[in-house]
């Protein structure tokens, strides 16, 4: 035992030695997941070099202001710029988008001669708790919860982000969403899809598939139990969605992945989705 | 580009036979540092992500191994530093007690590292760091010293400290005195 080597051990500690040998065989060891490794690691990767993008835009404004800071007249008076800077990124909370999302529809059909839609609101981080409190009653009015559950101190510095569903007059309901500092930005085959529900009977259950996937991807192909499949395209981000055409698309708000939707055929439902282009 | 494009593949080849390689051990201290077997399983994955981002200096270095250990401990730190909710004790759920005991003696060993794991959960993370990388991965304590980012004579009063509490503890002592666990 290596532990014997620098200092004198009793008995008891080779004892204890065995005894956490014996403990740590306790956990369900299970196939390393490579796969799901690579895809955070790819996500880390893609932080670390966001991060380092804007870690470069704030020292190029700082010398923007030094060399304004600078300016001098003819005598070696300081003056003031003729033209003020213009800020670069929203600063009152309703241009962020904190009380109000950035709404965009994902598709929308009819079950049961009722109409469904899905889409996905996006709502911009509170930069105090005076607004994390009227966000979290301005989504609370609309019957969403954020993922840290309701607490507004917990949405400060946070985007939310919720995929909804609704069926008929009732209230949407939230399918997929979260509350995080910095998005995560999808590369490569990189997806992170939900099957849901049309209507409110388990009839239809698993027939709505929507998912996040890399703004390169082109194709999802959505495989369905009975052995079909759908493929959804990529469409241009000012497209109007009426119908339930599987599509992919960019998501105002959400910079680091675009959105796609498939409906299966009644009578099946969802297997499994990939990126196929 | 062709041999920058295959010095990635190997590069890859080489992480994913890293990763499937040593799995299962990492797991292993994860569970005994965590207490519970998803965060562990998280533990592990979040500690080689960093490492996936980081493989092209670390797959070259002389002792890959210090430096997944290094990551696991800062991230199990870190995760006590934030106050984040503590998983330690062993719950009716865990990985621990799904294990069923059909035998007196499997029964008899579901104790004794209920026991342990108890034990474990209540020594503070500094301590249970120290104790884990000690006497599981067996390190000496200049290596221990490395992976917890502190001094030599740190690691020595935090692995006494916890070896002491853990020998106080009642039913780890009764286990002990019993014969160890049973194999």
């Amino acid at each position: 035992m290596n532990a014997d080597r620098e200092t004198n051990h009793t008995m008891t500690d080779r004892d204890i030695a065995l005894l956490l040998a014996d403990a740590a065989d306790g956990v369900e060891i299970g196939i390393a997941p490579y796969q799901a490794v690579i895809r955070g690691g790819r996500r880390r990767r893609a932080r670390r070099w966001a991060l380092a993008t804007a870690a470069a835009l704030v020292i190029t404004g700082t010398s923007g202001t030094l060399a304004l800071a600078s300016l001098r007249d003819g005598n070696g008076v300081e003056v003031a710029p003729a033209v003020s800077q213009k800020p670069t990124v929203p600063s009152t909370p309703e241009e962020r988008h904190v009380y109000e999302p950035q709404r965009t529809a994902l598709a929308m059909g009819t079950y049961r001669d009722k109409p469904w839609r899905a889409a996905i609101e996006v709502w911009g981080a509170p930069r105090d708790k005076a607004e994390a409190d009227k966000q979290l009653a301005a989504m609370t009015d609309l019957g969403l919860e954020p993922a840290g559950g309701r607490k507004a101190a917990a949405l400060i510095g946070k985007t939310s982000f919720f995929v909804t569903r609704a069926y008929g007059d009732a209230r949407p309901q939230q399918v997929m969403f979260n509350t995080e500092a910095k998005q995560d930005t999808l590369v490569g085959t990189d997806m992170e899809a939900a099957a849901t529900r049309l209507g409110t009977s388990g009839e239809s259950s698993g027939r709505l598939v929507i998912g996040e996937v890399a703004k390169t991807a082109q194709h999802v192909t959505c495989h369905w139990k009975d052995g079909t499949s759908t493929v959804a395209g990529k469409i241009n981000a000012n497209h109007d969605i009426y119908t339930e055409d599987p599509v992919i698309r960019s998501v105002d708000g959400y910079p680091g992945a675009n959105w796609f939707v498939c409906v299966a055929p009644a009578g099946t439902s969802y297997e499994s989705a990939e990126v196929t282009k | 580009m062709g041999d920058r494009k295959e010095a990635r593949g190997t590069r890859d080849d080489e992480f994913q036979s890293f990763v499937i390689g040593r799995w299962p051990r990492l797991m292993r201290t994860a569970f005994l540092l965590t207490g519970e077997q998803h965060a562990a399983e998280d533990l592990v994955q979040s500690t080689l992500e960093q490492v996936f981002v980081a493989w092209r200096k670390v797959g070259s270095a002389d002792d890959p191994e210090a430096y997944v250990r290094r990551v696991m401990i800062n991230a199990h730190a870190r995760k006590h530093r934030r106050r984040l909710k503590e998983f330690l004790a062993p719950k009716d759920d865990s990985g621990l007690v799904r294990e069923i005991a059909d035998t007196g003696d499997r029964i008899a060993q579901a104790e004794d590292r209920n026991t342990l794991l108890k034990a474990l959960a209540q020594l503070p993370a500094r301590q249970r760091e120290a104790v884990v990388l000690r006497y599981w991965e067996d390190l000496t304590e200049t290596q221990t010293a490395q992976a917890m980012g502190c001094s030599v004579g740190a690691v020595k009063s935090n692995a006494a400290k916890g070896i002491a509490k853990l020998r106080a503890i009642p039913g780890l002592a009764e286990t002990v005195t019993q014969g160890g666990p049973k194999r």
